[in-house]
């Protein structure tokens, strides 16, 4: 691979906006507008990004528990992956 | 209360008086049209043809004579004002008396379609929420901590946007009690007595 031999400073000035932060919470909905008694379980998370003018933007989102589940198994393949480099 | 026309303006309007009056009052009803739904600059181009001048006179007679009718309805002149005020542009009475007509005429339609241009703060369209218990979190396992998400949906010019906020119940309690008291001002001797004068 081309950009291997490179140092990893040079692969992270390519990339436009750094995760700065990574805070995440799970939390239980036990009502709402549209249902009065809810069990439903959830994980949120907040991402601190920066882009290169070093302006801060925080992204949060939800995420069900079978997404969740999906959501880690994307990181368990990459660093799966990354054992393998 | 006189209109003050602008040079410029008086002479984008002199092209008027060199057309044929059932000319001026189409222009009269184009003008309303773009008033309408948004000017479309073909109809120039079609008229300047059949009218033997450039695309850019008939444009700035168009566009002459749709200033002076939103400024007229603007400021909602009277008809003895407005004539007044045409007047000084020297046109044949026949011209003056087709001016007048299309301002009175128009005049209502083209004040509501004024009113829709006030500054548009967004505006509330409906409210979501939800109740929450956070039990865990990146630096604290273990929790039971209530809180309230809120979505907003707000309405601004036709443009739909949200808003999601994240408050504790006793802050939102305050919240409440907040807005009840900014209800509880309208029934003050002193807010009554201004809704009273302006109806």
């Amino acid at each position: 691979m081309e950009g291997s031999s490179e140092p990893l400073l040079d692969a992270k000035a390519e990339v436009a906006n750094q995760l700065l932060d990574f805070q995440w919470k799970l939390g239980m909905a036990v009502s709402s507008d549209s249902c009065r008694s809810l069990k439903y379980p959830y994980v949120a998370v907040m991402l601190k990004v920066g882009d290169r003018s070093g302006q801060v933007k925080n992204k949060s989102f939800e995420m069900t528990i079978p997404q969740f589940q999906n959501f880690y198994r994307q990181f368990k393949e990459i660093a799966a992956i990354i054992e393998t480099v | 209360m006189l209109l003050d026309l602008s040079e410029e303006h008086k002479e984008h309007l002199a092209f008027l008086p060199q057309v044929d009056s059932s000319v001026v009052a189409e222009f009269g009803r184009i003008a309303v049209e773009f008033l309408r739904r948004g000017s479309n600059p073909k109809i120039y181009d079609g008229a300047a043809r059949k009218l033997n001048v450039s695309s850019d006179t008939v444009q700035h007679g168009v566009e002459g004579l749709t200033y002076l009718l939103t400024e007229s309805s603007k400021l909602m002149i009277s008809e003895l004002d407005f004539q007044d005020s045409v007047f000084v542009l020297g046109f044949s009475e026949e011209l003056n008396k087709l001016l007048l007509q299309l301002y009175l005429d128009n005049r209502k339609e083209i004040r509501t379609i004024l009113s829709e241009l006030a500054p548009d703060l967004p505006s509330y369209h409906s409210l979501e929420w939800r109740l929450d218990v956070q039990l865990a979190s990146r630096s604290l396992r273990q929790q039971i901590k209530p809180s309230v998400t809120i979505k907003l949906h707000l309405n601004q010019n036709g443009d739909h946007s949200t808003q999601v906020l994240q408050t504790d119940p006793a802050t939102l309690v305050h919240l409440v009690q907040q807005l009840e008291q900014a209800l509880e001002e309208m029934k003050t001797n002193h807010c009554r007595r201004v809704v009273r004068n302006i109806k």
